[in-house]
């Protein structure tokens, strides 16, 4: 009966639709970076840690008020504690477990066994509560007991919480940690020399009564503060023999702290490569609206500085890292990532629906296009792409990879000529409209609702006014374009202005059509 | 009577898409390899391929040809033998259009030192139509189907004749609404430069003959203005200036 009630409300979690969002939104809300409101939450917490360690301070020598030690004991401990038990609870799912078991030997047709369910709920709650950061989270609780006066020091726990909160502390563990071996070894010869010269230098002193050296203690001080090459000088070594052992100790010390030294500098300097795309990674995580180049060459530095220009944001992606240099020399955000990998866009870290306006395939080689285009379409079957073809023989290829939008630079050469040898200055003077170096461009007005409000017909925009020239309108709704629309023709939202003018005038014009007062 | 030729040096695949937008608008079409033996492709077969080298000897080249009504495309996949090929064109044919195509515009630059008439730049080209095609799909669009002609509007270059009722008249004080399906879209004058309709230099431009009117719109519409104005469709390189 009772584990009848305990499948049913696990089935019954595990498929409620408000509990997972909940779930979900308090584990974005504690554990996931990308999570827009995380960063308040972090903030919040080190105020309340800050705050925390400053009573603590000012408990030394001045009296603090009983509301801000209640604030202190009780408010911000109570917070801790139902923090502790949230991240508790998103660590893992007990419910998910309980059905994956229940599923498992309903199929096996045995009888479904819980014990083994609570069995690895417990193993894996264990495990986090066991764990470094939750024992740190849960010692930061433990002043809420200051009554007990020594458990009062564990409000020095709460700073180590800002371990959690602060992101570059997060990124020195995790260098320092690649050197794990190295600094254990390093520990290993330290305490082996202090051991060693605590001891020798407590059988030289111990027994003389010039010497500041008369415990064990005090030996162990001295070889510490020595081989750490501080040397306060309040213990010193007064015999001969102390003396000698004491120079055994500073070349000692040099040594340690030299090896000590190099290993930050190594591991920094490994690891420097991968904290700066791990920066970029987040900072292309939180991006919008950008356009995703993959493979840096000529074609593609030339694109993403005409879309640069234009206020456009690039991410350039390219197996090559000679190319990604360069592509970050020229001021783009770029990554030595291979756009044919799906791994790629995995570490990423992207929603490609959300945050990709379209993705360029700028390789000169048909091959590596087509390659990164189906991969990003095994990802992806709606998001633009648009590819370079370089041989006619492959369009089919590029097109069955599921690339929307081919350029062949070999068919705009024949075009061109076509066109100069038989119009050449028309074909200028359309030349010059496309070109972003030209004072007169060719420019699309979006029609919104407002815009429809004031200009009802063609007519009404007296664009000719601002010396603009109205090429036509586009009705996306027909998706046709009606060339040098009557005065008559109507304007609907939706619809696009296709205009011909000076830059500024066609700015000016698309003011003067969002701001004109209401008719009437 | 010497022949209007279109001259091709370099045979790959630009030479193949110039030769099929190009040949039916000249008397012939002659390729130029500087491999010896070049094979043309299964779409080029009517034609030979010559062999030609970067010296100064062009007689080949000047039999029977219209120098001055002729043009040459240099489209050799070396930018350094490109720009000698056209330096050495220009050297023995004063009158020859050059249309040569560049990498970057570094060589662009130096080919039109080297004396190109005009200068096809690949990569800028293609970049600025992918961006058009990115940033301003519906004008790209539009713009590429009245200039390579995939839709019923063509542009046209209208040039005004000794004859024409727009004669020393004011360019500002026409009004072009009256005619219906087109748009007059810049003006190319006496200096060899076209402005565009509404800049201030053409607001106290006085109509001459040789005047040339780029005008969009449907090729009825077009036909129909050309007859109003008593002018005529107008293609001439030799009023092409850079």
């Amino acid at each position: 009966m009772l584990k009848r009630l305990i499948l049913d409300f696990a089935y019954y979690l595990q498929t409620s639709q408000s509990y997972q969002a909940k779930k979900k939104f308090f584990y974005n809300l504690l554990e996931n970076d990308n999570c827009p409101y995380k960063k308040y939450v972090d903030m919040a917490m080190m105020t309340l840690i800050f705050v925390s360690v400053a009573v603590l301070i000012r408990e030394v020598k001045f009296h603090v008020g009983d509301y801000m030690l209640f604030f202190s004991n009780y408010i911000i401990s109570f917070v801790f504690f139902v923090e502790y038990m949230l991240r508790l609870w998103v660590n893992s799912s007990v419910s998910e477990i309980i059905v994956a078991r229940a599923e498992h030997d309903t199929f096996l047709l045995r009888d479904v066994n819980l014990v083994k369910a609570f069995k690895i709920v417990l193993q894996l709650k264990l495990k986090y509560m066991f764990s470094l950061q939750a024992l740190i989270d849960l010692f930061a609780i433990l002043p809420f007991f200051h009554e007990l006066r020594l458990l009062r020091i564990f409000i020095l726990f709460r700073v180590f919480k800002l371990f959690r909160y602060a992101k570059s502390f997060q990124t020195l563990s995790s260098v320092l940690a690649t050197k794990k071996f190295e600094f254990f070894t390093l520990a290993i010869f330290a305490s082996i020399v202090i051991f060693v010269s605590s001891v020798l230098i407590y059988v030289m002193e111990g027994n003389n009564a010039n010497s500041p050296i008369h415990t064990l203690f005090d030996a162990i001080y001295w070889s510490v503060v020595t081989i750490s090459t501080v040397g306060y000088g309040d213990v010193t070594a007064v015999t001969q023999e102390g003396r000698f052992v004491a120079m055994l100790v500073i070349m000692a010390g040099i040594a340690v702290l030299a090896f000590t030294t190099s290993l930050f500098v190594s591991a920094f300097t490994e690891k420097l490569q991968e904290i700066k795309e791990m920066k970029i990674i987040e900072d292309v995580s939180k991006l919008k609206n950008f356009y995703l180049i993959c493979g840096y060459e000529r074609v593609a530095k030339e694109v993403s500085s005409k879309l640069a220009h234009r206020g456009k944001r690039i991410i350039v992606l390219d197996a090559d890292e000679k190319r990604v240099e360069q592509a970050q020399k020229d001021g783009f955000i770029a990554l030595h990532y291979n756009p044919g990998s799906v791994d790629s866009y995995k570490k990423l870290n992207i929603d490609i629906n959300t945050q990709v306006k379209a993705i360029l395939c700028l390789r000169e080689d048909d091959v590596e296009n087509v390659y990164a285009a189906l991969t990003i379409r095994s990802l992806n079957k709606d998001v633009f792409i648009l590819s370079l073809l370089m041989n006619d023989a492959n369009r089919k290829k590029l097109t069955f990879a599921g690339i929307n939008k081919t350029v062949y630079p070999q068919e705009l050469v024949g075009l061109i000529t076509k066109e100069l040898v038989g119009k050449p200055v028309a074909f200028e003077v359309i030349h010059e409209l496309r070109s972003e170096n030209s004072p007169v461009m060719v420019d699309e007005i979006g029609i919104t609702s407002r815009i429809v409000e004031n200009f009802l017909t063609v007519k009404d925009l007296d664009n000719t006014d601002y010396k603009i020239v109205l090429l036509g309108v586009y009705k996306q709704k027909d998706d046709r374009f009606y060339f040098n629309p009557l005065d008559s023709t109507f304007i609907e939202a939706g619809d696009y202005l296709l205009v011909i003018g000076y830059k500024n005038f066609i700015k000016e014009f698309e003011q003067y059509l969002h701001t004109k007062v209401k008719h009437g | 009577m010497d022949n209007i030729t279109a001259l091709i040096f370099g045979y790959n695949k630009y030479a193949s898409e110039i030769i099929a937008n190009v040949e039916d608008k000249y008397d012939e079409v002659r390729l130029f390899s500087l491999e010896l033996e070049t094979t043309p492709s299964k779409n080029d077969e009517r034609y030979t391929i010559e062999y030609f080298d970067l010296s100064d000897s062009w007689h080949n080249v000047q039999e029977h040809i219209d120098t001055k009504h002729s043009i040459a495309f240099c489209v050799l996949e070396d930018t350094a033998e490109n720009i000698f090929l056209t330096i050495s064109l220009r050297a023995h044919f004063k009158d020859l259009t050059i249309i040569a195509i560049a990498s970057d515009k570094e060589s662009a630059n130096k080919l039109k030192m080297a004396g190109a008439n005009k200068v096809i730049p690949l990569v800028e080209t293609t970049s600025d139509i992918i961006t058009n095609m990115l940033e301003k799909p519906i004008s790209n669009k539009v713009l590429h189907s009245i200039l390579y002609e995939e839709s019923a509007l063509k542009i046209a270059q209208i040039k005004i004749s000794a004859e024409s009722h727009f004669n020393n008249e004011l360019l500002s004080s026409i009004d072009w609404s009256r005619y219906n399906g087109i748009i007059v879209l810049s003006v190319m004058h006496s200096n060899m430069k076209s402005d565009f309709i509404y800049s201030s230099s053409m607001k106290e431009h006085i109509i001459k003959p040789g005047d040339i009117l780029v005008v969009v719109g449907y090729d009825h519409d077009i036909q129909e203005f050309e007859k109003k104005i008593g002018s005529k469709r107008y293609v001439n390189w030799s009023h092409w200036s850079w």
